[in-house]
């Protein structure tokens, strides 16, 4: 008797290898050649977290999830892997020019059957090697067809392999909404690649992809989430939608888009379509086409890192892009953060009182972050906190020490002077050197100046202070 | 001054609470250690670990001050700090004088007492997060995987649930080589902790395909990485070099 289960699989092994077919090439590789090529295409995707699912093992299945995410190692770029993140073929019809999976590119492709894939994730989870699998795709054939593999290739990892933890798949645009729908009640994330933050930049580069094909599966899954949100609300055991929410990413440094712009699409995007993580990558000139910018210097990382920070203080510290850029600012600051640079332009809001002020104003300090701000308003509950308490709580004094007070007073006598602070906070060798204990600060003194050292006051501060004597002495002219 | 001589346990550290209350000691004038340093004028009682009195602590323990800073409190035993004993008496004494409500035992920081049991807690489960990341499993020629760990605290009894949890169908051994501890977790079944013999390490025998999915494994990692973004430094922060020995991939 033939179950469900055998008719998918046998499906999938068919359509499989009609995909094979159509692309037709050397079937004979290894695996390690395989995982090798498909890896490689993979990589400039950088969404790798393993988040936003808490799932308990079932007991009769391998695998749990962890709302936090786990990072299982880290490469020599320092990114962490935490899912394996392969394609399930670098064929691909599409012409994007900043992609090196492009259909122009000569490179050597290939293609992994849904068994291959299975095998590697489960043995690969069991180890304790991977979180997850991230599966991607180039389109063949068309954009349905590639979501319909997917979508084969991870229902037998969920059903017949019994693979219990994370899944992050890309949706495809352009493909059948039906398909995407069904895609997400096994997957755990699912993302949709903005890829540029314009619309022109998109039409430029990526003459295939439009901006509406973008955004309309985009639409679709927040959607979904939504309904079934209160599908749960009525039936608890009813399946999870794409319970891990959906990510996207953008390529920064390859259109000549600004961050404001950047930081005002990712907010857009948070607040319209309920996003969980936008991604930002820096660009890597991997296909050498001449409607691409040449990077002498390597990537943009110091850009892709402040578009990070600013991403943190939208999502966590209840900032507004524009409040961090304006059109006539509209790049971050290249020596500050972004959030140094807000508190700079806004003295005015400074210094704040680490034992009254809100908990909103806290997380505004450069130095505070969302955990020691926490800590700071239940342990003030108990007692009036110093400085000393504040370096153990976890605050970064050596950037805070500008901005704050404890019980009036500041750590240390601080102009509240634009200049001044900036060129403390950046300039590492003025910087106020912190002892271990954080409290090793020099007290100034009228007398505390480098003139002085070894001079005449090299006897101590008894020489320092004239005696009584001396001033008498002084008084009736015998000096 | 009385002091609680205990041995390193939860066991004994818990039992030495409960002896303090029955007691009725001045927690001022009370300490707790872990080590036989002799101290002046100090009358010294040898804790004998009772199971039933360690029990009644955790049963107030997790009522009053709740689940989570319950564990808190034990993450702290776990390190190997030797102060913890005393750090976490007192911590429990202030939370039960103050009648400190659940899940606020840990919200005093400028306390001494609480910050040090605080960030010994930190620390211990810090590093517990990280084995929980790092460690990896070989399988055996007989399909049991076994994993080998060297860590400072002993949180081996923290790792055990999560892997029990999510490899619920797997045989498995996790070996701390530095106390010599071994967390078995047979198929289906309830995992429990064994103290190893004396002597040299049997010899493992890893299965067939073993060398095959750690090799494919140290080719996706080489493969993953962009050479245009290479930073070691960044690696090195967020992989402490001293968990490598007992990684495949390095």
């Amino acid at each position: 008797m033939r179950t469900e289960m055998d008719d998918f699989t046998g499906e999938s092994k068919k359509l499989m290898k009609s995909a094979t077919f159509i692309i037709s090439g050397r079937q004979d590789m290894s695996l390690m050649d395989k995982l090798g090529i498909l890896a490689d295409a993979a990589k400039y995707d950088v969404a790798c977290t393993s988040s936003g699912v808490d799932r308990k093992g079932t007991g009769d299945s391998i695998g749990n999830c962890v709302a936090a995410g786990i990072c299982h190692s880290f490469s020599s770029d320092g990114r962490c892997i935490s899912l394996l993140k392969i394609l399930l073929t670098n064929h691909c019809i599409y012409d994007c020019k900043y992609c090196q999976n492009r259909c122009s590119n000569d490179i050597p492709r290939a293609v992994f059957t849904p068994e291959e894939i299975c095998t590697l994730t489960m043995e690969f989870y069991r180890r304790n090697y991977i979180e997850g699998l991230f599966l991607s795709s180039g389109i063949i054939k068309n954009p349905s067809f590639t979501m319909e593999l997917i979508l084969r290739t991870v229902w037998i990892l969920r059903n017949q392999y019994r693979f219990n933890g994370y899944i992050h798949v890309k949706a495809i645009p352009g493909a059948d909404p039906q398909l995407i729908r069904q895609t997400g009640f096994l997957a755990d994330r699912m993302s949709i690649n903005l890829e540029l933050p314009t619309a022109e930049g998109l039409q430029n580069l990526a003459p295939n992809k439009n901006r509406k094909t973008i955004l309309t599966p985009m639409r679709q899954i927040q959607n979904g989430i939504q309904e079934n949100k209160n599908e749960l609300v009525l039936y608890r055991n009813a399946p999870k939608f794409v319970a891990g929410g959906q990510s996207t990413q953008m390529i920064i440094g390859a259109t000549p888009e600004n961050d404001y712009q950047i930081i005002n699409v990712a907010e857009s995007l948070y607040q319209k379509f309920s996003l969980k993580r936008v991604f930002y990558s820096a660009f890597v000139n991997v296909t050498g086409d001449k409607a691409l910018p040449a990077l002498p210097g390597g990537p943009p990382l110091l850009r892709e890192h402040r578009l990070y920070q600013a991403d943190w203080l939208l999502r966590f510290y209840g900032f507004r892009a524009e409040e961090l850029l304006d059109e006539k600012r509209p790049y971050f600051n290249v020596m500050l953060d972004p959030k140094e640079d807000w508190a700079i332009r806004h003295l005015e809001q400074f210094p704040v009182e680490i034992n009254k002020a809100p908990l909103e104003m806290l997380l505004r300090v450069p130095g505070i972050g969302v955990k020691s701000a926490r800590r700071i308003t239940a342990a003030r509950r108990c007692a009036g906190l110093t400085f000393g308490d504040l370096k153990k709580i976890g605050v970064v004094l050596k950037r805070a020490v500008f901005f704050i007070t404890c019980s009036g007073r500041m750590m240390y006598p601080v102009k509240l002077d634009e200049d001044y602070i900036v060129r403390n906070l950046t300039d590492k060798n003025e910087r106020i050197r912190f002892g271990a204990d954080g409290m090793t600060y020099r007290q100034m003194s009228l007398f505390d100046d480098g003139n002085f050292a070894g001079g005449g006051f090299a006897g101590g501060s008894s020489a320092v202070m004239p005696s009584t004597q001396e001033v008498l002495e002084t008084a009736v002219g015998m000096l | 001054m009385t002091v609680y001589r205990c041995e390193d346990s939860l066991e004994s550290i818990f039992t030495a609470i409960y002896l303090s209350y029955e007691e009725d000691r001045n927690a001022e004038d009370t300490y707790l250690a872990l080590d036989e340093e002799p101290m002046l004028f100090a009358e010294d009682v040898h804790v004998q670990a009772d199971s039933a009195r360690a029990v009644k602590v955790i049963r107030t323990l997790e009522r009053r001050f709740g689940e989570e800073d319950y564990l808190k409190i034990c993450t702290a035993l776990a390190s190997t700090d030797a102060e913890k004993a005393q750090a976490v008496y007192r911590t429990v004494v202030k939370g039960l004088d103050e009648r400190c409500a659940r899940g606020h035992l840990f919200d005093d920081l400028t306390d001494q007492y609480v910050m040090q049991t605080f960030s010994l807690a930190r620390k211990a489960g810090r590093e517990s997060g990280y084995l929980r990341e790092f460690l990896r499993f070989q399988e055996l020629e007989n399909g049991i995987l076994y994993a080998e760990i060297g860590p400072k605290a002993n949180v081996l009894t923290f790792l055990m649930p999560h892997f029990a949890d999510r490899l619920p169908i797997e045989d498995f051994v996790i070996h701390d080589s530095t106390r010599n501890i071994f967390g078995i977790h047979p198929k289906r079944r309830q995992w429990y902790l064994l103290t190893g013999d004396e002597g040299e390490k049997p010899k493992l025998r890893f299965s067939e395909e073993e060398m095959e999915y750690q090799e494919l494994f140290r080719h996706f990692c080489r493969t993953i990485s962009i050479k245009a973004r290479e930073n070691l430094k960044l690696q090195r922060n967020m992989l402490p070099l001293r968990f490598r020995e007992y990684m495949i991939e390095f």
